[in-house]
């Protein structure tokens, strides 16, 4: 029982009833909410949590079949709401986490209230008229790209390259501290987020959502908030002056802001 | 003081130019961005590098648009959050998109701080950027490195899995190839060993043949029961000679005629003489290969062979079977040669003689090529069929194997090294024609360190009407010559002491007396004229002991 919680490294704080719970995505962990979470303590029960692999997650839990699609994911993400008898939650998913999140959500509605989805997108790589933003081969050369770099993070490396052999703990130390991720396991997510097409399940979401829209999105670019928002029964699109994929971390109170006024709005019947 | 004043003064804009002269041309590019990371100041190391001029990137690019599509997403991802909530960012690989857009993408280490103000709100992103090219090859080396150490690791560790099994195997084989080499060994001594007791005793049966006709044709028109008795001492004699034969054969020194040889038209040939041999109750059967590799081989010898074969696998079928005998076209490799010391890998004409019979014991297989070694009752057989077949393949540069199982039959194989090359069907050789034995007064030169010998011969040339000269070495022989004898055939000893052999005496005599006639006479041909077992072509020779009806012929045959 405990075990789902340790599994995901799970962190339960704030004074509200309703739960909201944050999902981080590719590259990070909840770290990555630290900006949010305390505009929202006062009126919400906040659940943060680490995705197995990455964080203070446990490595060992890491099932290369379970977590070889993003189902696997949404069902880490729902056995945490059964763990905490969470309902009517609202659910802010980062980047891959959205879909994720719409994913837990068709499967189990009355668990969510609202969707709050940061840079979202259904599917990555191009396909006819869908514009995702790349191509296959620019998802290989992303693949190729982390071997390099993880290269220099891992442990065996580090010492050697930066002269620290005698005190190994300094390369850890000196590099990451936040956002830690097993390099294979980091791969094998950028592959399943890189690679998933969710695109076919966006009719079948019955909750509200709101999608923010950052402006020059490399990761997710405006025709995809566009293309989501005609594809979701329920949502609100908003397009933000924020740059970049992390308008969490560069504009927390922007972000804030469009969260808050979504969930002042009553929800549709 | 005022020139002091004016000295700091001067010091104090030297260093501002200096840290100028560092920012602009150090040893690493550096980059000032906007929190979003639109550049907004650059040094030169960095535009050298990248082929950018200033105004190309000033308020106009951000870091990650000069960044690969990898590396924008890992910026936006990775890096970005990370600046945010740790403040820095250290050793980040990232290939930059140059300008020139012939270069290929530069690869780099790029650090970065976030500088934020009072409120923790970010100013600034300082970026500096470390040429990586080489660094990029080492990590790839290494990579590649380590990628091969696991192989060798997990090899290793496969290897030590099988140890004790592949240790088992190899002192097995190494068993086997000492036993084959000891039995080599043995072989090659008992060789020695008969090959020399049969040499000197066929010069002794050449003095006793010789005299004993010499006898009986004085004696025998006469005196009846002395022809009896010299013709008895005769027929003993000439087994006698037939033993020391046999015996030269298996210890590989009997004179070989080899000819280019079709192994299958040699079976075929014999088919009939088979018959007869093996008899009603053992069925002949012959499996001959289609385009069988010709061999360069003694005919009669290999006839001899197969003959020896069949006889024996008929003994050890006494109530009747099946005698197959096959031919195929065979590659001996390394590893075969490895187990069977004096076998040369190569190509070889096989024939297979196979026997339905009684089989040999595993314990017997080893010695029964030994001279006198026989598995059947005494009386029946010598013990010398094997040993003879079993020289004569091994002076032709050939290899024999047996293999028998009780009670199931046994097969010899016999190799012969495959004939390249020439392939001349010169089998039919034209047989001795009957000559007039007696002399045309010619002059013959006796050479043979032997004495009885050289008496015998000196006496039965002269009987047969030639004018004869006698020497008893090669040295003696050539004194004769350089005296100015006239002489018609030399007729010299192969084998013979005190430094000049037969051949080398040939060679003196022909150098004076060219197109002199040779004829040579031996008791084994060693090495002298016989090479790689045959018979130099042209040389003339007539092996002891010879009777004189031989002997009187083969001098016709060379005066010829």
């Amino acid at each position: 029982m405990r075990s789902i919680l340790k599994r995901n490294n799970v962190r339960v704080s704030g004074r509200g009833r309703q739960p909201m719970i944050f999902a981080h995505g590719f590259g990070c962990d909840q770290n990555m909410w630290r900006f949010i979470t305390p505009a929202f303590a006062a009126d919400y029960r906040i659940i943060l949590f680490d995705h197995v692999g990455a964080g203070g997650s446990d490595l060992a839990a890491y099932d290369r079949i379970k977590y070889g699609a993003l189902q696997g994911y949404a069902e880490d993400v729902l056995e945490i709401c059964r763990e905490l008898d969470a309902m009517n939650a609202v659910f802010v998913g980062h980047s891959v986490s959205a879909m994720i999140g719409v994913l837990a959500a068709i499967r189990e509605p009355d668990r969510f209230d609202k969707l709050v989805l940061v840079g979202p997108s259904p599917c990555y790589i191009n396909d006819g008229d869908y514009v995702g933003g790349f191509n296959r081969e620019d998802i290989e050369g992303l693949l190729q790209f982390l071997d390099d770099n993880y290269l220099g993070w891992s442990s065996a490396m580090a010492p050697t390259i930066m002269g620290n052999a005698d005190r190994p703990e300094l390369g850890a130390e000196l590099t990451n501290s936040f956002c830690r991720t097993d390099p294979e396991i980091a791969k094998h997510f950028a592959r399943v987020t890189f690679l998933s097409d969710n695109r076919p399940d966006l009719p079948k979401l019955k909750t509200r959502a709101l999608i923010l829209q950052c402006s020059a999105d490399v990761i997710a670019p405006e025709a995809v908030g566009r293309y989501l928002h005609r594809e979701l029964a329920s949502s609100d699109l908003v397009l933000m002056k924020a740059t970049g994929h992390c308008p969490n971390l560069s504009a927390p109170e922007e972000t804030i802001a469009a969260m808050r006024a979504f969930l002042r709005a009553p929800s549709m019947p | 003081m005022d020139d002091a004043g004016r000295r700091v003064t001067i010091d104090q804009k030297l260093l501002e130019e200096s840290a100028e002269d560092l920012y602009e041309n150090a040893p690493c590019g550096y980059l000032s961005t906007l929190p979003d990371g639109t550049i907004v100041k650059v040094n030169q190391t960095f535009l050298t590098w990248t082929g950018y001029r200033r105004e190309d990137l000033l308020a106009a690019r951000r870091f990650h648009d000069l960044l690969t599509v990898a590396g924008k997403i890992f910026y936006e991802t990775h890096l970005a959050p990370l600046l945010r909530m740790q403040g820095f960012v250290n050793e980040i690989a990232f290939d930059l998109v140059c300008d020139d857009r012939r270069r290929a993408p530069l690869p780099v280490l790029v650090n970065t701080v976030q500088k934020k103000d009072a409120a923790g709100q970010p100013l600034l992103n300082r970026i500096m950027v470390f040429n990586a090219s080489d660094r990029r090859r080492y990590e790839r080396a290494l990579l590649i490195a380590r990628q091969k150490a696991e192989q060798v690791a997990e090899e290793l560790q496969r290897l030590n899995e099988t140890l004790e099994e592949r240790v088992w195997l190899e002192t097995e084989e190494r068993l086997k190839a000492e036993e084959a080499l000891r039995q080599a060994q043995k072989m090659e001594a008992i060789g020695q060993l008969t090959g020399g007791v049969a040499h000197d005793f066929n010069n002794h049966l050449a003095v006793i043949t010789g005299y004993l006709e010499m006898l009986e044709r004085r004696f025998g028109q006469s005196d009846e029961s002395a022809r009896r008795a010299a013709r008895k001492a005769l027929d003993g004699a000439e087994r006698a000679a037939k033993l020391t034969h046999r015996l030269l054969a298996f210890s590989r020194r009997q004179p070989l005629a080899p000819t280019v040889l079709n192994v299958n038209k040699l079976v075929a040939g014999m088919s009939e003489l088979l018959r007869r041999t093996l008899g009603e109750t053992v069925a002949l059967e012959t499996v001959l290969a289609g385009g069988l590799w010709t061999c360069f081989a003694d005919a009669n010898q290999l006839e001899n062979a197969i003959l020896n074969l069949a006889i024996n696998a008929r003994h050890a079928m006494p109530s009747g079977g099946r005698l197959t005998i096959e031919t195929a076209n065979t590659h001996l490799d390394e590893g075969y040669c490895r187990q069977h010391a004096g076998v040369t890998p190569g190509q070889y004409v096989m024939v297979a003689v196979s026997d339905t019979g009684t089989g040999i014991a595993k314990d017997l297989l080893d010695k029964v090529f030994e001279p006198f070694f026989t598995t059947k009752g005494a009386g029946e057989g010598t013990g010398l069929g094997l040993s003879m077949v079993y020289g004569f393949v091994k002076q032709s540069g050939g290899h024999i194997k047996i293999c028998s199982e009780v009670e199931q039959g046994t097969t010899v194989k016999i190799y012969l090294p495959r004939l390249l090359g020439a392939s001349d069907d010169a089998s039919e050789t034209a047989e001795t024609t009957a000559t007039a034995l007696y002399s045309a007064a010619e002059t013959i030169l006796v050479v043979e360190d032997d004495e009885d010998v050289r008496a015998y011969m000196v006496e039965a040339l002269q009987e047969l009407g030639y004018r004869v000269l006698a020497a008893g070495d090669g040295a003696a022989a050539l004194r004769l010559l350089d005296e100015g004898r006239e002489v018609d055939l030399l007729l010299t000893d192969v084998g013979m002491p005190g430094g000049v052999n037969g051949r080398q005496l040939a060679e003196a005599a022909r150098q004076r007396h060219p197109g002199l006639k040779v004829l040579f006479t031996t008791g084994y041909a060693g090495n002298a004229i016989v090479h790689h077992g045959r018979l130099d072509r042209g040389v003339a020779l007539i092996t002891k002991p010879f009777t004189y009806t031989a002997l009187a012929a083969k001098i016709r045959q060379a005066l010829a």
